[in-house]
């Protein structure tokens, strides 16, 4: 029985990573219909950085993390501005293969700068003990993965119902052009969707960093993963998608326990193909007719 | 008509007779080879993934300056040429190409990466290429025999072999589990040791596949667990083997880790996983306490002072060309890739390098099947616990 629970709690914590991921891609996708294929090398990008901020200017570890959030925002907006907006009479085709260009820019820049070694990334709180009640493990990295997570999307809750930004932000993903006339500076509000899908990874990286090691590649998989978790959740909806992330990280641990470690991998696009023949705008979302 | 056919058969039968004659002239010249020198290329990865392991190729450069430098060889000396692969076999293909069509190399010296060579190995074969060393412990070197291909590095499965032996006879375990890569590299441990095991007729207790995209290892380390395995023997990549152990010892799951010599860098490994793999016992194929390491580091210091990594794998590109000097030096001044492959059949039990027990037979191109055992102690210091073993086929 302890092997059911222990799968759980493994669920948990890489969907909670996942979910996260999710939640990135989708506050980009929500606002302008791109899936940011860059997500996941963004999430890198910022990790080194605290990374570095630790190892070579002897920056403790929150401190490092707050300037990490600080860098991922000026990344988001950096990218946004420099990337998607030069381009002229944008089809979502064109954007999302700007991402995918994105993405490859900054993959190559992190093997340049950092190199292709792993590296380990130390975290204040165990990796190894933590709480075991009835003889399940959840180690002090489980427990503070479930709860930045989910202070994260309460707080991302909190900023798209009450406050101005985020109202705007719904207003431009609603209806672009009607916000615009209503005065509100659609650009800005874009740049700034960029930022804080930017940080809302680099949370994700810094929490998957520990439980395996820091290098160029390690958000491949999360990245694809998350994305996989945000269309089972549905691509249109934040808590869906989060939903989506913990049920994939679920799902992924006990096919693996149970079934088959060969094709635990696979299982997420399995999950992606089924959802699409069968709900395409995700489980947890009504069906979406598309804005005409 | 007829006679423009009977004119343009004569010009095609002109051109076909003078191509064989320039055959016949360039059959006098050896590829590669002139009187002051003698062309070696090899391949590694410089950038992307695997470029950890790229320092193989650097390594090798540093000793042929260092042979250079001491006189080079019966009077030739050793133009080395480099190319990044990025180990991706296409890119590995056009470099060969390359080597052999535009460079006109001699021969070919290790090269990172099974599927890499894999992709070339044909190539080089049909072109009578000598390739020596390949840096990695594939069966494909040697099954089917290549004339021109000679194999250092230790077979995998022979080294899971030595391994799981060791685990079953000297430490006493019961219960051995296998995490492999789930690819030709970590199938070929994973036969090794079943081939053991079998003849024990005990059975793996646990055979747990990774796949190198992989990055949550939970559900691994459970399965590992359940299975109650007092031994594991790992066959991945260092990325899986310090995630592993992490996950395994959150689960509470503590048996003695066993790794193959891919993971032998122990102070790298050691740091990776934040002081994990203390205890660990792994494989070695390269004598770090050789006094020949304190000569080479010395020339690195010469050739190439801002070398980064000077660990396991920069040693290794020294390793795997010493034989490619003794056999250049053997086959004397008269030197082709005939009197090449010749020379390098008469090195028996050699031991002048940092391997051990280098044998090539006319039959047999699998230079070393030896291994000794290290384990991991306090700040990554390797601790050697037991000497050279070999492999031999049929014990």
């Amino acid at each position: 029985m302890n092997f059911f629970f222990d799968l759980v709690i493994g669920g948990l914590s890489i969907g909670a990573c996942y979910a996260l991921v999710a939640l990135a891609m989708v506050i980009i996708y929500k606002t302008s219909e791109v899936p940011n294929f860059a997500q996941g090398e963004m999430a890198m990008i910022s990790t080194f950085i605290a990374f570095t901020l630790m190892s070579n200017y002897g920056a403790g570890f929150w401190t490092s993390a707050g300037i990490t959030l600080l860098f991922a925002l000026a990344l988001g907006v950096v990218l946004e501005v420099a990337f998607l907006r030069p381009a002229k009479d944008p089809s979502i085709l064109g954007l999302i293969v700007i991402t995918l260009g994105a993405e490859m820019i900054l993959y190559g820049l992190a093997g340049w700068k950092w190199g292709a070694n792993q590296v380990p990334f130390p975290v204040p709180f165990s990796e190894y003990s933590g709480i075991s009640p009835g003889g399940v493990m959840i180690t002090e990295i489980n427990i503070w993965t479930f709860v930045t997570s989910l202070v994260l999307m309460l707080l991302l809750f909190l900023f798209f119902r009450f406050t101005k930004l985020g109202v705007a932000m719904k207003a431009v993903q609603q209806n672009h052009f009607a916000a615009k006339a209503m005065g509100i500076p659609t650009r800005r509000v874009l740049s700034f969707t960029w930022g804080l899908s930017s940080v809302t990874g680099a949370v994700a990286g810094m929490l998957i960093a520990p439980i395996s090691t820091l290098d160029p590649n390690m958000m491949l998989d999360p990245m694809m993963k998350g994305f996989a978790g945000a269309v089972l959740g549905g691509m249109t909806s934040l808590p869906g998608a989060a939903l989506g992330g913990y049920l994939l990280g679920l799902i992924e641990n006990f096919f693996g326990g149970y079934v088959s470690l060969e094709f635990k991998s696979v299982v997420a696009f399995g999950v992606i193909v089924l959802i699409l023949c069968v709900k395409p705008s995700g489980l947890f979302v009504r069906h979406f007719e598309r804005k005409v | 008509m007829k006679k423009g056919l009977a004119i343009l058969v004569s010009i095609i039968c002109l051109a076909l007779l003078a191509g064989s004659f320039t055959s016949v002239a360039a059959a006098d010249k050896v590829r590669g080879v002139t009187d002051t020198e003698i062309i070696i290329g090899q391949w590694g990865p410089q950038t992307g993934p695997a470029a950890l392991w790229g320092s193989v190729a650097r390594g090798s450069g540093v000793y042929f300056d260092m042979i250079n430098a001491e006189g080079g060889i019966n009077g030739r000396k050793i133009k080395y040429v480099l190319r990044d692969d990025a180990y991706q076999p296409a890119k590995t293909k056009a470099i060969a190409k390359e080597f052999v069509e535009d460079i006109g190399v001699f021969g070919v010296a290790c090269g990172v990466g099974t599927s890499p060579g894999m992709a070339v190995r044909d190539y080089l074969m049909e072109n009578k290429v000598p390739w020596v060393g390949p840096a990695t412990g594939s069966r494909h070197w040697t099954e089917p025999f290549q004339k021109y291909l000679f194999a250092l590095y230790p077979r995998y499965a022979d080294e899971a072999y030595l391994l799981t032996q060791y685990a079953v006879e000297k430490l006493n375990k019961k219960k051995i589990g296998f995490f492999y890569q789930n690819d030709d590299y970590g199938k070929e441990g994973m036969e090794g040791a079943k081939k053991y095991l079998d003849k024990k007729g005990i059975k793996l207790a646990a055979e747990v596949p990774v796949e190198v995209t992989d990055t949550d290892l939970k559900s691994h380390a459970l399965k590992l667990k359940e299975s109650g395995a007092d031994a594991v023997i790992m066959w991945v990549l260092p990325k899986h083997a310090a995630t592993i152990l992490g996950q395994a010892k959150a689960a509470g799951f503590q048996p003695q880790w066993i790794a193959s010599s891919t993971l032998s860098d122990a102070p790298l490994m050691h740091k990776l996983t934040k002081g994990l793999w203390e205890g660990v016992i792994y494989a070695n194929f390269l004598d770090i306490d050789s006094p020949k390491v304190k000569k080479y580091l010395e020339a690195q210091k010469k050739f190439a002072p801002n070398e980064q990594n000077t660990g396991v794998f920069f040693l290794a590109g020294f390793m795997f060309v010493e034989p490619l000097v003794e056999g250049l030096r053997r086959a004397g001044k008269d030197l082709n890739p005939e009197t090449f492959v010749k020379a390098m059949e008469t090195i028996k039990n050699w031991n002048d390098w940092l391997g051990h027990d280098c044998t090539f037979t006319a039959q047999d191109h699998q230079g070393m099947r030896s291994i000794f055992l290290s384990k991991c102690g306090p700040e990554g210091k390797a601790e050697k616990i037991a000497d050279w073993m070999t492999y031999k086929e049929g014990k």
